[in-house]
């Protein structure tokens, strides 16, 4: 798994590959660094994510508790369908905004 | 249509987990599950392996993992050997999936994905080691 911090007016992290109980830590401490240096608003782009499991949902979790408690928000961008349906059997959809493309991702920061 | 089980012994290190999804990709090739149901299995056994890792074999050095599968007539069969401390997968509540942030629990959604992912699932311990097995039917 790579991850890639792209800075913008948002910042947009990128993950490559599978988050499971072996990558989900790395993920938690990049994206809990990234917010306490004082980017709270996250767009997350999971178009290169092929699998998640558990862990990378409770590292998500974890990550948007903190960029809320931090003031800003965590927001995924382009699910690919079965780990869309991991995050519904979770009940994610009712707490994380997910958006179909980046940009749209990018974009719901400003309104 | 019959196939010759694919089989891997590894260690029971988190390192492992590749491989095993691996392992599951490569046993459904040509198997006519979808790439959803190969999904579901990789992720019951994703689950399924990291409590085996994390539990199964806690305070203890980490053995080895044995994983098979095979299909089954219309399912594919996957059964999960191990020789650490029994770990019960039992059947967990459903999560509150309408619960606000702030509530969510950040465990214990493992067990729930492995029972809404696959269709059989049993358990056995004996001296001999733990086995898991996990049937996933065809989606019609």
């Amino acid at each position: 798994m790579e991850i890639i911090i792209t800075s913008g007016k948002i910042d947009l992290i990128s993950i490559d590959g599978s988050i499971d109980a072996l990558t989900a830590p790395e993920v938690t401490t990049t994206i809990q660094n990234h917010i306490q240096a004082g980017h709270a608003n996250i767009a997350l782009d999971f178009s290169k994510v092929q699998f998640m499991s558990s862990a990378g949902l409770r590292a998500i979790l974890a990550s948007v508790k903190e960029s809320r408690a931090a003031g800003g928000d965590l927001r995924i961008a382009a699910v690919q369908p079965s780990i869309e349906k991991v995050m519904k059997m979770a009940g994610f959809h009712n707490i994380v905004k997910m958006f179909s493309t980046i940009e749209d991702a990018l974009k719901s920061f400003e309104a | 249509m019959s196939a010759t089980p694919h089989q891997v012994t590894l260690s029971a290190e988190l390192e492992s987990l590749p491989r095993f999804r691996e392992l599951i990709q490569a046993a459904s090739l040509n198997s006519g599950l979808s790439d959803q149901d190969i999904y579901d299995v990789q992720l019951a056994v994703d689950e399924i392996c990291t409590n085996i890792i994390i539990h199964g074999y806690a305070d203890m050095d980490p053995g080895s993992v044995i994983l098979t599968a095979e299909m089954v007539g219309d399912a594919l069969k996957v059964t999960i050997t191990d020789f650490g401390h029994p770990f019960e997968p039992t059947e967990p509540p459903a999560p509150n999936t309408e619960a606000p942030l702030e509530e969510r629990e950040e465990g214990g959604l493992g067990l729930f994905f492995v029972y809404m992912s696959i269709d059989e699932l049993q358990y056995e311990s004996s001296p001999t080691g733990n086995v898991t097995t996990l049937l996933k039917k065809k989606s019609p």
